[in-house]
């Protein structure tokens, strides 16, 4: 499903001493399929943006289209939307509550109204496509699973609904190395397979750079760049001076640069890093 | 050097009761662990998710005492009850949300807490606070309220809270897990400055490389042992061990680790950018 935003606005506290501007002029355009990432520093607006995009929050002016349907003209279906668009918070796993994994999963779609047949169908492929697919663990209690595995639940539960439009809000926060590479592959899986537009919400650069094919960054509510992955990360300068930076290997890069050691590309993943030295070792 | 923190053989485990209240089964999340840190060291606890790091942060704290085995902080076993504490005044503890430890609603009423709480003298107390406030650097805020920072600026009050207590030692659980790049930074610059300037031990746990490699010595959990440890480079130029483990090295480490594989004769225990430029540069010149 693609996403228009037009000149969105919002304000927090609005008329209030706290009043807070979130988002100012905000447009934008993501394509069906497309698989973003959207960083910025705590407090750019990256999570008000995103909860504009199934109405958590309603614009205070500006429009918000998703498959071509302004979602907050009187006609939308609130429910249909808020399937079709799904959000995966911080710390989802916080939001788990049945008494097994397999409940869990199966609470959307159950919402839903489907059939015992069709839920039953869709926990389990959610739950293979987070990686859980051993049955072992659909009577288990989500609360006696490790860190990571229970945010795959978690995951696992807004998959069921299948969204066509996935939105994470950084899923990999406080997992260990493997954990969060696990999670990352199994959506970049996800994304390969179905084709379904993913937006990214991610501190981590390296991460950043290795999966999604284009970044926004925002800043002060507004959106200051916008390209593929290696057109941002060529202006460290500007992430740096935002609160951001580049994966380690691009400063790498620029370093040797600066000793004019001829780098003909720039690098933004390790292997792109090492296909580079090699050549300029032999 | 004297000890700061020593543990004997000390075993932890996790119960998990049923409806009945009990106990259904058994998690060993320390499994006969040694550990020695010294007066002023700094030192960083990697390990997987579930491999004992926060359990056993938690013991330097006397959050939790050992099954068996001792623990000792500044020579006082954490057993006791007497001693409680006594090493919680030592050891402070800072968490990975600042959300759930900041209770006050203005940043200096928050520091003001724990020496409160330890009966320290009004008059005293302000100087401690305003001393912890600019030693992190938060100062202007110190009238501020908390809920309009920055995480990393939270992050900080968090740690000059711990500060106004005078300990000698301060354990840090994951304090950069939910924050941006520069919060990162400026949590891991405090924590140094911490260390080399007032002399205050470090027991950093973290899954950022980058941020480990900048302490004195890394131990690596893993199943509730201590799998590996030593210098940041010691321990990072075992790349296929720490990976076998479910951990990281550095990039520019995976570089190297990556280039050395393919016959090429570069020192495997770069652990920086500005190591890896310098490598590069002395190898180019052979050529």
């Amino acid at each position: 499903m693609s996403i228009e935003i037009k000149e969105l606005n919002y304000i927090y506290g609005k008329g209030t001493p706290f009043e807070k501007r979130a988002l100012s002029d905000i447009s934008l355009t993501i394509d069906d399929g497309e698989f973003i990432g959207l960083i910025g520093h705590t407090g750019s607006g990256k999570s008000t943006l995103i909860q504009h995009i199934n109405r958590l929050i309603k614009p205070m002016s500006g429009t918000v289209c998703v498959d071509g349907v302004d979602i907050n003209s009187k006609s939308v279906n609130l429910k249909q939307l808020r399937q079709s668009v799904g959000l995966v918070f911080q710390y989802p796993e916080h939001q788990l509550f049945e008494m097994t994994v397999f409940k869990d999963v199966a609470f959307g779609p159950t919402n839903m109204g489907l059939s015992k047949e069709e839920i039953n169908t869709r926990v389990k492929t959610a739950l293979s496509k987070v990686g859980l697919n051993d049955e072992a663990f659909y009577e288990k209690s989500p609360f006696e699973l490790s860190g990571g595995q229970k945010r795959r639940v978690a995951i696992a539960g807004v998959l069921a609904m299948e969204p066509k439009v996935l939105v994470l809000d950084e899923p990999t926060a406080g997992l260990d190395p493997k954990g969060r590479d696990d999670i990352l592959s199994e959506i970049k899986k996800l994304h390969t397979e179905t084709n379904i537009t993913i937006i990214l919400v991610s501190h981590s650069m390296e991460d950043i750079a290795r999966y999604v094919n284009r970044i926004i960054v925002m800043d002060k509510g507004r959106i200051e760049l916008d390209g593929t992955s290696r057109e941002i990360f060529n202006n460290i300068e500007k992430l740096e001076s935002m609160g951001l930076g580049v994966p380690q290997v691009t400063y790498l890069m620029k370093a040797l640069q600066e000793k004019n050691i001829v780098v003909e590309k720039d690098a933004i993943t390790i292997l792109e890093a090492y296909e580079i030295l090699k050549e300029l070792m032999k | 050097m004297e000890e700061m923190v020593m543990g004997n053989g000390l075993v932890f485990e996790y119960h998990v009761h049923n409806d009945r209240g009990e106990v259904e089964d058994t998690f060993r999340a320390l499994d006969g662990v040694e550990v020695e840190i010294k007066k002023g060291e700094f030192v960083a606890i990697l390990g997987r998710n579930g491999s004992g790091k926060s359990t056993l942060a938690k013991h330097v704290n006397a959050l939790l005492v050992p099954k068996a085995g001792t623990l000792w902080v500044k020579g006082m076993d954490t057993k006791e009850h007497d001693n409680v504490w006594k090493v919680r005044q030592s050891a402070g503890m800072v968490f990975q949300n600042p959300d759930n430890q900041i209770i006050a609603t203005i940043v200096e009423e928050d520091v003001a807490f724990g020496p409160e709480n330890l009966g320290v003298e009004a008059g005293k107390i302000r100087k401690r606070v305003d001393g912890a406030l600019a030693v992190v650097g938060m100062t202007e805020y110190a009238r501020h309220s908390p809920n309009k920072l920055s995480g990393g600026q939270k992050q900080r009050v968090a740690i000059a809270g711990v500060l106004a207590m005078k300990p000698e030692c301060i354990v840090l659980d994951e304090p950069t897990a939910m924050l941006d790049p520069s919060g990162r930074i400026e949590v891991i610059e405090t924590v140094k400055q911490l260390n080399k300037e007032e002399g205050i031990t470090i027991i950093l746990i973290t899954h950022f490389m980058e941020e480990a490699v900048q302490a004195d010595r890394v131990i690596v959990m893993d199943q509730g042992k201590i799998e590996m440890q030593g210098s940041p480079k010691e321990v990072f130029s075992d790349v296929s061990r720490l990976k076998e483990i479910g951990l990281d090295v550095p990039q520019v480490t995976e570089v190297a680790y990556m280039l050395k594989n393919d016959g090429i004769s570069i020192d495997e225990t770069i652990l920086t950018v500005e190591e890896m430029v310098d490598a590069i540069c002395r190898l180019k010149s052979k050529n």
